[in-house]
């Protein structure tokens, strides 16, 4: 009852804010508001809960709605950024047009995620699915213009996604009889090897296209960066989660362990982790290339999108365990990331990291927010994101896999890099003249910041807490349950642990910071105020951080262009160029149409005569 | 007692590393003062200059400004207590080289968030040197990392330390491969000619250092040090053995002057030409050695 | 040289680590910089006492000027000594900028440079030798010692008059004020 009124709740209250938001803006926006949080409410109380129920029939298939501990995890993730993104919404849509349709399409866009998480069958599942992806489209290119073509482009991956996954969905149906996906699970168990590596590489299509797995992540970075920006939190945040959703749900879910690692004689699983290194390497360093700030964050997410498949790939239950812990963390701080450029987009205008500069002084919170989600995107210790790599790292290397480990690293190294030049572009350095009087973030803006920030910290600190809950999917999936307490995982294999470094931190840093405090004093000057023998650093003129890597571009850009989109864009014209062709038939001249048919005709008389074919 | 001798470690190791780093420093300026046919300060000058530097009223940009170079200080700190010191280890059995591949992050982001409040063109160059040299030297560094784990089939440095004392070193095994080029990128990971783009005072004035003074200047110095420190440190242990202290400590020494005479005879390297170094040999050298390793276990 | 008294490192430690470890803004206004290469290289080898030239003036504690100093470098040396931190010392290195030495009668040049700011000592001679900025800094040990190089702080308790010079020579200028100005009519 409660997962039907939580699908209830937010469908109709979708519809029911746009028809609201046709008398009043100020109504509109309470409704919006209050929906999303009483759903958080709705969801949270829904804690723990499992159960199935069938709520309709479509062609003799009844629709199931379920609710386990999988479902839930992403069901409270969804609902708490979409909650959060609406909120900042509130200022960031502030006067723009369209805005009913805005807040419908971001609604609809949550229910449908939040109906793929809780359908118990494919047939709700694919529904939902369109449903996601249409008013994604609609998003994307809501601000037309370069947004339309991105949304083109999505769409059309996504359309072609979605065909496999119907393919997948048919032929499960006409194998078994159902698409109940625990009766499913029950029967698969039968099928040969060469059937399920079939039904896999069909739903995996489906699920790399929305998670944008490297060789079909083409849609991604204009979509991300052309999107409005509380979207493209929800976008970078959730949306290409549903990705991993299905990834567990197929791999896990479905499969099971034993069966997803044995698929292909282990050559599934082997090519799987191998594509989740690439996404980890090509876009990072793609990422390190980017001036646009969103277009950085878009690749950013492809690149934590490959580590969130390598842990789930891998196929252990800490590999599993750190992959879904990673897309927790995720979802965290790239919402913050995406929301507090949005931020600076809203204040100054431009996104564009070459003509931004020193506003920490002037957007404080902003600052801290963006300090926040880069610490956890680069994995310091006391951020979740800490946690979370570092149970990857510890799989890979205690599994044996050096190279995919090395892709690891090395991706967080570039990540260190491209977040520091995030960090450094906006924040820090010199002030542009033309900025001088930007003004801090409204508080609408600054509420899911500081939200979102305590978030990163305290799953940092305490990150016992979502292992928790994730040990127990885990465990439902058919893994050994492991010894969890509130600091970590407490009986890990291997001597590597934690706490110990966490205590060390926090000591180090105390006693550095007591040490510091005592020693010496301190003149604070403004931040201008800075040497170059002997002069004033001119304002305005100098923009020195105009390509902040440019010696290594130079090296690199030859060799990290995204040749998967220039190939898809040859495609493209190869298939626009075929059409053109065939259309060239249809010349209009009434003669030419006639010859075709005697010519049609003849064929089938001469064939009829001289082959004797029916 | 354990507990009691855990603690003493904990305070002891950092002192030790503190002093060796310092004293290095002192003999880096004698031993090049020496090679350039100059008499050169005396052999404690680095300390006169701490002493100096914390009398001194620093200018401070702002709080990022002092929280960048807590962060990488304290960061330096933790990554001594992860490495044995002559065999004395108080944080070995909780993390070992995976801790250390990772911790070696926060000093390049401490400084590197410091600088960057400090709104001055030569820190914005600085930086983006430094982090450009770090990632080119990381990719042969987490090959080398990643052969001596999956030889030594452990992620605990203190197995590999004791695995060399029962055998062999490591630079006189199959790993042979993964010591040349450790050596090879062992002057960019100390910041040493030929590459110490990243702080040359005579082209962008030190760099990152540029609006460093009084304690901001010495807390930098003392983090320099430990980093020196450290990176031979790990060296030491990783290849040549380790051994108990003095001779743990002679060994640094040796490795130690073998850099001095490098940074002593080669001029500076572009970013780009070391960039262009330090992923061509070293980096083939490594992954040669790492299929070598996968190969022969 | 007192260097390895124990007993005066354990007494005042501050005093001694300025004696001892003097980094120097060379600041090249004139020909005198061309005595700074033999100081700091073999020949003389200033490094012995702790002299070294510092990369940026935060660093630094000893400004020396070389040479005659135009009106135009007179506001980046100003820039320059307001950005080197508490306590610092400066030096002026030649005649000219004792009493504007060849240049005494040019329209483009500042005559005495201690009226823009405090100088502790000087070096005189057109050109001094390298040896007499040895002889310089052991002077300067002296000052240091006796607590008698407190040219900063007589910046700092005099800065309007020093501000006033400025703006005098200089007309107005572009950055704020470095220390509040009492207003001497009170």
């Amino acid at each position: 009852m409660l997962i039907q009124s939580i699908l209830i709740i937010a469908f109709g209250g979708a519809f029911l804010t746009y028809i609201l938001g046709k008398a009043s803006s100020a109504l509109r926006d309470f409704l919006a508001v209050l929906i999303s949080v009483s759903l958080t409410v709705l969801i949270f109380l829904a804690y723990g809960k499992t159960g199935e129920i069938a709520f309709a029939s479509f062609m003799n298939l009844p629709l199931v709605l379920r609710i386990n501990h999988l479902s839930w995890f992403f069901a409270i993730a969804i609902q708490t950024v979409t909650t959060l993104s609406v909120i900042f919404s509130l200022s960031y849509m502030k006067g723009k047009e369209r805005v009913d349709f805005y807040y419908l399409m971001m609604l609809l866009c949550n229910s449908a995620m939040l109906g793929i998480v809780l359908s118990g069958d494919f047939v709700s599942f694919y529904i939902f699915w369109e449903i996601m992806s249409w008013s994604a489209f609609l998003l994307i290119s809501y601000n037309r213009g370069g947004a339309l073509y991105a949304g083109m482009k999505y769409i059309v991956m996504s359309i072609i996604g979605s065909m496999c996954m119907l393919i997948g969905i048919m032929s499960l149906y006409s194998t078994y009889g159902t698409l109940n996906i625990r009766e499913i699970h029950d029967l698969i168990s039968t099928a040969s090897g060469e059937y399920l590596l079939f039904i896999s590489i069909l739903f995996l299509a489906a699920f790399g296209v929305k998670s944008a797995l490297w060789p079909i992540h083409v849609w991604l970075p204009p979509a991300h960066s052309e999107a409005p920006s509380p979207f493209s939190a929800v976008l970078s945040s959730i949306l290409i989660k549903m990705g991993i959703y299905g990834f567990v749900l197929i791999l896990y879910v479905i499969s099971g362990a034993a069966l997803y690692l044995g698929l292909g004689g282990g050559s599934f699983r082997y090519i799987l982790t191998l594509l989740a290194a690439i996404t980890i390497i090509i876009p990072t360093f793609n990422a390190l290339m980017q001036d646009d700030a969103k277009r950085l964050l878009a690749w950013s997410s492809i690149a934590q999108i490959g580590y969130i498949i390598l842990g789930i790939s891998i196929g252990t239950s800490l590999g599993l365990i750190g992959g879904l812990f990673h897309f927790f963390n995720h979802v965290a701080f790239k919402a913050l990331l995406f929301l507090a450029v949005g931020a600076i987009e809203y204040r100054t205008g431009t996104r564009d990291l070459n003509s931004l500069g020193g506003l920490i002084k002037k957007m404080p919170v902003t600052f801290i927010a963006v300090l926040a989600g880069t610490f956890g995107l680069i994995g310091i210790p006391l951020t979740n994101g800490f946690v979370s790599k570092w149970l990857i790292y510890k799989t890979l290397i205690l599994n044996n896999h050096p190279f995919l480990a090395f892709a690891a690293l090395v991706g967080t190294w570039g990540t260190i890099l491209y977040s520091y030049k995030l960090i450094h572009n906006i924040f820090l350095g010199q002030l542009p003249e033309n900025l001088e009087h930007t003004k801090p973030a409204p508080a609408s803006m600054k509420l899911p910041f500081i939200i979102l920030s305590v978030v990163i910290v305290l799953f940092g600190i305490l990150p016992g807490i979502p292992l928790k809950l994730i040990n127990l999917i885990t465990a439902s999936l058919g893994f050994d349950l492991l010894n969890i307490n509130i600091w970590g995982i407490a009986s890990e294999s291997g001597p590597l642990n934690i706490i110990n470094i966490f205590a060390a931190f926090a000591v180090a840093l105390i006693v550095v910071w007591f040490f510091f405090l005592i020693s010496g004093k301190k003149v604070v000057i403004s931040q201008d105020n800075s040497y170059a023998a002997g002069i004033d650093v001119p304002k305005g003129k100098y923009h020195y951080t105009v390509d902040f890597y440019n010696p290594m571009f130079r090296m690199i850009k030859p060799y990290f262009r995204d040749y998967m989109d220039e190939f898809y864009s040859q495609l493209v014209k190869a298939l626009a160029s075929l059409s053109d062709r065939v259309r060239r038939l249809y010349c209009g001249d009434l003669g030419v149409y006639v010859i075709y048919i005697v010519l049609f005709l003849s064929i089938l008389v001469i064939s009829k005569i001289g082959l004797n074919l029916w | 007692m354990v507990t009691v001798m855990k603690i003493l470690e904990i305070i002891v190791s950092p002192l030790v590393a503190l002093i060796v780093g310092i004293f290095f420093l002192g003999l880096f300026r004698k031993m090049m003062a020496r090679i350039q046919w100059r008499y050169g300060p005396p052999l404690i000058q680095p300390v006169i200059d701490l002493v100096r530097l914390f009398n001194q009223r620093g200018f401070s940009h702002g709080a990022v400004f002092d929280l960048g170079i807590i962060l990488s200080l304290a960061g330096a700190l933790v990554l001594v207590l992860f490495i044995p010191i002559g065999g004395m280890c108080p944080l070995a059995n909780s993390g070992g080289l995976l801790v250390i591949l990772y911790v070696m992050l926060f000093a390049p982001i401490g400084i590197a968030l410091s600088g960057g409040e400090g709104a001055n063109p030569n820190i914005s160059i600085g930086i983006s040197r430094k982090l450009i040299l770090t990632l080119s030297y990381e990719v042969p560094f987490i090959f080398i990392i990643l052969s001596l784990m999956s030889y030594y089939q452990t992620i605990s440095i203190v197995e590999i330390v004791k695995a060399q004392a029962h055998y062999h070193w490591s630079l006189f095994s199959p790993l042979f491969l993964s010591g040349v080029a450790y050596f090879m990128i062992l002057p960019a990971m100390l910041g040493i000619r030929p590459f110490d783009m990243a702080s040359a005072p005579q082209e962008i004035s030190s760099g990152i250092d540029v609006e460093y003074g009084g304690k901001y200047l010495a807390f930098s110095q003392i983090e320099h040090a430990l980093s020196l420190f450290i990176v031979i440190a790990l060296f030491v242990n990783l290849f040549l053995g380790g051994g108990n202290l003095p001779v743990f400590l002679l060994k640094m020494l040796a490795v130690f002057v073998c850099g001095v005479f490098i940074h002593a005879s080669f001029p500076r390297f572009r970013i780009e030409q070391a960039t262009k170094y330090l992923w061509f040999w070293p980096t083939i050298i490594s992954f040669i050695s790492l299929i070598v390793i996968q190969l022969i276990r | 040289m007192d260097r390895n008294q124990i007993k005066k490192w354990l007494e005042s430690p501050g005093k001694m680590g300025h004696k001892y470890s003097l980094w120097a803004v060379y600041f090249c206004t004139g020909c005198g910089i061309i005595e700074i290469p033999p100081v700091i290289t073999s020949r003389w080898d200033a490094e012995r006492f702790g002299v070294l030239p510092a990369p940026s003036p935060r660093q630094a504690n000893l400004f020396l000027i070389t040479g005659y100093v135009s009106v135009k470098t007179l506001k980046a040396i100003i820039k320059t000594y307001e950005q080197m931190p508490e306590p610092k010392y400066t030096v002026g290195f030649g005649s000219c900028p004792i009493n504007g030495g060849m240049y005494w009668d040019s329209y483009n040049t500042i005559k005495h440079l201690d009226k823009y700011i405090p100088i502790d000592g000087w070096i005189a001679g057109c050109m001094p030798r390298p040896e007499a900025i040895f002889i310089a800094v052991t002077h300067l040990w002296t000052l240091i010692d006796k607590g008698m190089a407190k040219g900063y702080v007589k910046y700092r308790e005099n800065y309007g008059r020093y501000r006033e010079n400025q703006e005098k020579a200089l007309g107005k200028l572009e950055w704020p004020r470095l220390f509040p100005i009492k207003d001497e009519n009170e």
